[in-house]
């Protein structure tokens, strides 16, 4: 699925050369496109050779404020590749659109799994399935402003003198973790698609299937918020917890909440849960691949230990998976003051 | 890897690697038994994830894959010392 849009600016968003033409106006088309993208929720950034106020004076002439921003004159594939890693995002979850074709075979050639589009062919990829999600959350729709609120906190995060623990309680961070309802099944089927650094299983699961879970005799679904002064960020993971034995066959948690204390902050609400339910241990199965090594680490972090595979080494084709199992009988791992249930 | 790779190199790569993704160069000095995460080096979990797909390019050691619990990722010795078992064992079949 394609999240984020990387737009070139003259001859493209632009209808002209911003620094040759007396104010340029913009491409009627493309803009339209951007506007119709941007309201599925997927980002729009900027990859332009020209100074940043060439950026700024899109922004204005579009209505838009732009996830991401690069003017320079550094080769496309370096713009591209920083505005991923500032966004948080792989290569084949962005496509790149430019008018000058060897801007396009160079990133094509250094970043092959970024999708890379002449801007006549925009509208028509619009309509691919890559770039139409299935549901468009209230969380999708507002994607855009919480990367500007993100990158709000970045910077202040940045000059802030103290410990990570003292940033979020400085920022008023807020947790609230709570059963899922009706409601929440869009966003959580949204999240077990997008989610991979932090997603347990790997496995899509469809609202239907949530909606099930919630009716089911010891299943609990939860959900996890999170808000701050710079935003509210909405639902941004959940888990369903099997309460019969104790094991939690999905956990998932947005890239946005990394470095925020939420993941850490539903592991050891969990743990809170089955030992007050008379339970000795935890399992969160979990798939082994080289994209979860976050989600491993809070799991490991927050005093889980892999006990044994549990993969059927029948085909190639299933994914490896480990029992993580905390022991409840060792002291748990701390719940700060600002999470609520 | 044809040749034998001692364990004194494959720090020296981790250490290379883990220059690149701080964008500057770790400390000489910097003793093997600083934390990759959080305090020692800084790196974030991201961080760590881009990390271990450098390593796996570089020697062919899938960390990510092999330790399930990543407790490689306790310091840069740590982590050195996993490759540099599993480059001289081969990998476990």
């Amino acid at each position: 699925m394609i999240k984020c849009v990387i737009w070139d600016l003259d001859h493209t968003l632009l209808a002209g050369v911003y620094l040759e033409d007396e104010h340029p106006a913009c491409d009627p088309l493309l803009a339209r496109v951007l506007g119709e993208l941007a309201s599925r929720g997927i980002l729009q950034a900027i990859a332009s050779k020209n100074p940043p106020e060439a950026a700024a004076y899109a922004a204005r002439l579009l209505g838009h404020r732009f996830a991401a921003v690069r003017c320079d004159w550094a080769a496309k594939s370096a713009a591209i590749g920083s505005i991923l890693a500032e966004l948080g995002l792989q290569p084949q979850e962005a496509a790149f659109v430019d008018d000058d074709a060897m801007e396009r075979a160079e990133v094509s050639f250094t970043l092959p799994d970024v999708v890379v589009l002449e801007p006549r062919d925009v509208a028509e990829a619009a309509s691919w399935p890559q770039f139409s999600p299935p549901v468009i959350t209230d969380e999708a729709r507002r994607r855009g402003e919480l990367y500007l609120q993100r990158r709000a906190r970045h910077e202040e995060a940045k000059a802030f003198g103290g410990s990570v623990a003292e940033f979020l309680r400085y920022s008023g961070t807020a947790v609230r973790i709570a059963p899922a309802g009706p409601a929440d099944l869009a966003r959580l089927h949204e999240l077990s698609v997008r989610t991979h650094q932090f997603n347990s299983s790997g496995v899509e699961v469809t609202a239907e299937d949530f909606a099930k879970l919630l009716s089911a005799k010891d299943q609990r679904v939860i959900t996890v918020r999170l808000s701050d002064k710079f935003g509210d960020d909405g639902i941004v993971g959940g888990c369903v917890l099997a309460t019969a034995r104790w094991r939690m066959p999905l956990l998932m948690m947005s890239c946005r909440a990394l470095g925020r204390g939420v993941i850490d902050a539903l592991l050891a609400w969990a743990c809170r849960a089955a030992r007050d339910a008379g339970a000795s241990q935890l399992v969160v199965p979990c798939v082994i691949n080289s994209r979860n090594v976050p989600l491993r680490v809070a799991l490991t972090g927050a005093g889980f230990r892999a006990s044994s595979e549990t993969g059927d080494s029948g085909g190639m084709k299933t994914p490896r998976t480990a029992d993580y199992i905390r022991l409840l009988d060792q002291p748990l791992p701390e719940l700060p003051e600002w999470v609520t249930w | 890897m044809g040749d034998l790779v001692t364990r004194e190199q494959v720090e020296g790569g981790i250490r290379e690697i883990l220059g690149e993704l701080t964008g500057h160069p770790l400390p000489p000095g910097l003793p093997p038994d600083t934390p990759l995460l959080r305090g020692g080096v800084g790196l974030d979990s991201l961080g760590a994830t881009l990390m271990l797909t450098r390593v796996r390019d570089r020697f062919g050691v899938d960390v990510a894959d092999e330790d399930l619990n990543l407790d490689s990722l306790a310091s840069i010795g740590t982590l050195a010392a996993f490759v540099a078992d599993r480059l001289i064992s081969g990998p476990a079949q």
